[in-house]
């Protein structure tokens, strides 16, 4: 409506659109920039280019230091084996108590499974392997433990340390034991790689919308005079900034997916050479590629930062341009 | 429908670009803003289509205070005054059609609507042969009926133009002059700077001359007057 002349109905109200034809011409509006802007990237190739690979570059290091990381927890998980908390049970324990207790530990939610060791069966392993088969025969009686495996289903040590202390108060229980100081520190490790990977990422990531946000300044330096012109004629900010904030998303689109094929062009180089190690180690390791929520994930950061980036350029220069 | 109330404009540094200027503009009625450049007739109109502020006094269009308008609102005040330049600020790498469109795309037309809009406002000042031209294939006469057209698409109530006639020879002035009769007579109010007194005075409609930002003559501009 007019805000000088009461009478007179404005512009798109003089049809008096319902609100179906007022949506529709909204979305149609924003759809007509949204192409338009990129069109607009398109008359200006170089400068596309260069902030696009800025922003793929500044996104691919991230990306492949977090897939380090997942494959190295995917490969540490697989040792998970060694979360196994080994309960030594008393001497005189008989086999129905064993029983009922390998029972009570299968119903304990934090357990995964129990697996029972008995003494026979570790004096025999043992022989095996120790290479002192021809003393042991010379002991009159078994000095060997009845042993339970349990593998609990948390998979942090600290978890496991607590469901230790628990598993060696049960009933027959003689000793409890966890050996985890090494994937303690292996977790450490992991942790302070992570903690590499934001850091870097954050760094990279700020460097890459300050690229963006002066590619957009650049532009609307550019387009000075048709500014000046569409508010001369009664535009408001937010129309004339939208075509450069879809610019923005654009160059987010298209820098978020050329860090995605970097990365899967990277893996499938390694993927051979990988494949042949794992072989030599007869290892069944896959070397995990980003998966779809990761690929989701990517290109919403890379479409924030060319929002986020534009908006910071548009907001400070679109005002400043004055008729 | 236009009204200045002891308007002063003064900037940084001491200059006095208009002092205490008041005049009233009646609903369709047509009238010239002349005196030499500097004299303050391109600030006038800036106080109108709210580029600058008045320092003190007020203006008033159709009733509404100027001042009062907060930044936000300017845009849609905007739309309510056609504007007309004297260099017709088109978009260059647009065509004729996309250049009056403009004021209607901004407004949120689309389609069948918009199109019909902007061919009357080109056939209005005899360009609808053009519309797929661009600008700089235009003469200057031609490129200022395009800025004309573009003033008028949304057909506003009030419309200003400052020195259109200022790049054009005597009989490219004459028809624009003309243009702006036509569009008086179908009741808009207008409001035209320039210099061109000899042109003023032909035309015969109520002139203000402004002098060193005052306005020392305000009615009929005579012949003699010009000499």
């Amino acid at each position: 409506m007019s805000i000088l002349f009461s009478g007179r109905a404005v512009g798109a109200t003089a049809t008096q659109p319902n609100i179906l034809q007022k949506l529709l011409r909204g979305i149609f509006t924003h759809l007509r920039q949204a192409i338009t802007s990129l069109g607009e990237l398109w008359r200006s190739p170089l400068w596309t280019l260069i902030t696009v690979a800025v922003l793929g570059v500044s996104m691919t290091l991230p990306t492949t230091l977090h897939l380090l990381v997942k494959n190295i927890q995917q490969v540490s998980r697989s040792y998970d084996q060694s979360f196994e908390i080994s309960l030594f049970l008393q001497n005189e324990t008989t086999s129905t108590e064993i029983a009922t207790l390998v029972t009570l530990l299968q119903g304990d939610p934090q357990v995964d499974k129990v697996r029972l060791i008995d003494k026979a069966a570790a004096m025999t392993e043992f022989k095996q392997q120790s290479g002192f088969g021809e003393a042991l025969a010379f002991l009159d009686q078994n000095p060997l433990p009845d042993v339970l495996l349990v593998t609990p289903k948390v998979n942090q040590p600290a978890a496991a340390e607590a469901l230790m202390q628990k598993l060696q108060k049960e009933r027959h229980v003689e000793l409890a034991k966890l050996d985890i100081s090494w994937l303690e520190r292996l977790a450490a490790l992991m942790n302070l790689l992570q903690q590499a990977v934001y850091t870097i990422a954050i760094l990279l990531l700020s460097a890459a919308l300050l690229v963006i946000g002066n590619t957009i300044r650049l532009s609307i330096m550019d387009k000075k005079a048709e500014i000046e012109v569409m508010k001369l004629v009664g535009a408001t900010d937010a129309f004339i900034q939208r075509p450069f904030l879809y610019t923005g998303i654009w160059l987010g689109v298209f820098g978020g997916f050329l860090a995605f094929v970097v990365v899967e062009v990277m893996l499938w180089w390694l993927r051979s050479a990988i494949a042949t190690v794992t072989q030599l180690y007869q290892s069944d390791f896959v070397l995990n590629s980003l998966s779809m929520q990761e690929f989701g994930w990517l290109m919403l950061i890379a479409v924030s930062l060319g929002l986020i980036g534009s908006y910071i350029a548009v907001r400070s220069h679109i005002k400043a341009i004055e008729p | 429908m236009l009204r200045f109330e002891q308007v002063s404009k003064g900037y940084s540094g001491g200059f006095v670009a208009l002092d205490r200027v008041s005049f009233e503009l009646a609903k369709g009625e047509m009238a010239f803003l002349t005196g030499h450049s500097g004299a303050g007739k391109s600030t006038l109109l800036k106080l109108i289509s709210l580029i600058e502020r008045p320092s003190a006094g007020r203006v008033f269009i159709n009733g509404v205070d100027l001042t009062g308008i907060k930044p936000r609102q300017i845009p849609y005040v905007r739309r309510d005054v056609g504007m007309i330049f004297q260099d017709h600020r088109l978009l260059m790498n647009h065509s004729v059609f996309d250049n009056v469109a403009l004021p209607l795309v901004i407004e949120g037309f689309t389609g069948r609507d918009m199109a019909k809009r902007v061919h009357a406002a080109l056939d209005q000042v005899g360009l609808l042969d053009k519309a797929r031209c661009l600008p700089a294939t235009l003469s200057g006469g031609e490129a200022q009926r395009v800025g004309i057209a573009r003033a008028v698409v949304n057909k506003p109530p009030l419309l200003l133009a400052d020195e259109p006639t200022g790049n054009l020879d005597p009989d490219l002035s004459k028809d624009i002059m003309r243009v702006f009769e036509a569009f008086n007579q179908a009741g808009v109010s207008v409001l035209v700077a320039s210099h061109d007194l000899g042109l003023i005075a032909r035309m015969r409609y109520r002139t203000m001359t402004l002098k060193g930002g005052k306005m020392i003559n305000d009615g009929l501009l005579h012949q003699e007057d010009s000499e």
